[in-house]
């Protein structure tokens, strides 16, 4: 990015590039190229990040970035209330895994039978329909009066979140399959149960998985904010107590650390996906 | 097995009307009477949307018609079953499965074992020209391989009568041309009771004994029959083959 001595020939350069159309290497091409536009952006972001914090336009309510991470290695190895960062992101974890675990093996189940018997349907849809347009944000209180402020009531929390994209992928799966596949079975001489595993499940299965992944992302959102509302330990605790001591370094080391793991626990499931439809490898890797 | 005269399919006035939501009636075929012949390869000639997939589905048990019946070798068909195998307009290869899993599929609802099942989709997979894409999946395979494993998979169920829906519908006319040899060259070899759908009056009489052409417009009616007596392998550009393809272009209302 030297600017007289370059001048000349990037004049040239441009005339040039009007005449032959289309050049393999030109300034245009490199400024469009992809990696040249991520370094930009993050450096632009960082740069933007720093220098909010240098001129404290936001008080002292910010932390350098590189003070953020200075935060993650100290809270990794000193403890706050009695755990260190390892320790409040198991706590978060543990309470994700269970509450995900109890929706899913109830909502998926009920999302398939759902899809197949219309009396199902018809018997549990009405109250679904009335309980899913709730954010799982209101059942808080709820949550809190009926279950303490212990871990049940997290946990409740997250599984009224999951439970529905659960529920509603499952069921869509199944009443999306093609119907014709269903024929080939039964040409092939198979029988209603022979159209439900060889057909139904595995063309449903894709759906299913997909709402298992939208499923976990809530299940971080919900664990957060009931973190955030009483708890004595998780990444939403770290963030409270960051804000509790106005330490923006340790509120936004929470952060990070929570963006980190929701991002590495989605990629496991994405992952876990490829494995297990080898059929879509082509299509979902994009 | 019955005496060779003896029809192996008899469908006997059928007609359908389809029944839709808002009791919507959708006339689709109309007084429709074919029989074939043991090892007879009838193609049925009709120009889209004249109800001809939902005459081999009903053939296939997949529908019941409105009036008439279908009877396989004297019995009345009243559903879908392995003495028929269906090869889709739109493939219908399940996309989970490898070319060899889709195509021991029938074999394996019928619960034979691993060992025998794998030996049978094998003689078909080769017999099609697959041999090589056994641990393929359908997405890796061009239109045409995809046709052929659904040809396969047919036949790999042993089937007495293969009833194939405008197979080739969707490749390309050379593409086309080449799995219409190919059909003809199967078809020899495996004998079967053959009842084809299609739109192409070449396609018709490359491979039929005899063609059966239904009019345009809903209700399909039946129109003409036309026996092809022509020595095989055919060609298409042999002189009786373009007469007769020139009497069925001017017979019937078929756009070319
Ligand atoms: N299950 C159904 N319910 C209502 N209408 C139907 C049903 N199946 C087919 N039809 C109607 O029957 C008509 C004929 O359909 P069909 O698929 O048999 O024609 P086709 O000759 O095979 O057409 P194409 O050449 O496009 O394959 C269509 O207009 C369709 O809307
Ligand atoms: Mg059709």
């Amino acid at each position: 990015m030297s600017t007289t001595t370059t001048a000349a020939s990037s004049i040239a350069n441009e005339i040039q590039q009007e005449v032959m159309e289309r050049k393999p290497f030109s300034i245009v091409a490199f400024l469009k190229n992809r990696w040249f536009l991520y370094a930009i952006s993050l450096t632009a972001f960082f740069a933007l990040w720093k220098y909010v914090d240098y001129t404290r336009v936001l008080g002292n309510g910010i932390a350098a970035p590189e003070k953020v991470v200075v935060a993650i290695y100290r809270l990794m190895i000193d403890t706050v209330a009695g755990k260190s960062l390892w320790g409040h992101t198991w706590a978060s974890l543990n309470r994700i895994l269970i509450g995900f675990a109890i929706a899913s093996s109830i909502a998926v189940p009920l999302g398939i039978l759902m899809a197949l018997n219309r009396y199902v349907n018809a018997v549990v849809k009405p109250v679904f329909d009335l309980i899913k347009p709730m954010p799982p944000f209101a059942w808080i209180s709820c949550a809190i009066l009926w279950f303490g402020i212990d871990e049940p009531s997290k946990i409740f929390i997250i599984v009224v979140g999951t439970f529905v994209p659960c529920l509603l992928n499952s069921y869509m799966g199944i009443r999306l399959i093609e119907p014709q596949l269903y024929d080939v079975v039964r040409m092939l001489g198979g029988s209603r149960r022979d159209e439900i595993l060889q057909v139904g499940f595995p063309a449903a299965f894709p759906a299913i998985f997909a709402g298992l992944q939208i499923s976990l992302s809530i299940a971080w959102t919900c664990v957060l904010s009931a973190e955030l509302v009483s708890a004595r330990s998780g990444l939403g605790f770290i963030i409270i107590q960051g804000m509790q001591l106005a330490r923006p370094d340790f509120v936004l080391a929470g952060m990070v650390v929570l963006a980190f793991w929701a991002w590495a626990t989605t990629l496991i499931v994405t992952y876990l996906e490829k494995f297990l439809c080898p059929w879509k490898r082509e299509t979902s890797l994009a | 097995m019955k005496s060779n005269n003896q029809p192996k399919i008899v469908c006997q006035n059928i007609s359908k009307v389809f029944i839709q939501k808002g009791s919507q009636r959708v006339h689709v075929l109309e007084d429709i009477s074919v029989d074939v012949k043991p090892n007879e390869f009838v193609v049925i000639l009709g120009p889209g949307q004249s109800g001809k997939s939902t005459l081999l589905r009903i053939i296939a048990g997949l529908e019941t018609p409105t009036t008439g019946t279908v009877t396989l070798d004297g019995k009345e068909v009243s559903g879908p079953g392995a003495d028929r195998g269906l090869v889709f307009q739109s493939y219908m290869l399940f996309p989970w499965k490898t070319v060899l899993g889709n195509v021991e599929l029938g074999p394996r609802l019928r619960g034979i074992p691993k060992k025998e099942r794998r030996e049978v989709a094998q003689r078909y997979i080769n017999l099609v020209g697959l041999q090589k894409f056994e641990k393929h999946y359908p997405h890796q395979l061009s239109g045409g391989m995809k046709q052929r494993v659904g040809i396969a998979r047919a036949y790999a169920n042993n089937p007495e009568v293969m009833l194939l829906d405008e197979p080739f519908g969707q490749l390309d006319a050379q593409t086309r041309y080449f799995m219409e040899k190919e059909t003809a060259r199967i078809w020899e070899t495996e004998k079967r009771t053959v009842l084809f759908v299609t739109n192409n009056i070449e396609e018709a009489i490359y491979l039929g004994d005899r063609i059966i052409s239904l009019q345009g417009k809903l209700p399909g009616r039946m129109h003409a029959t036309y026996e092809v007596n022509l020595p095989r392998p055919r060609e298409q550009t042999e002189m009786k083959f373009l007469e007769l393809r020139q009497k069925i272009t001017d017979a019937s209302e078929l756009v070319l």
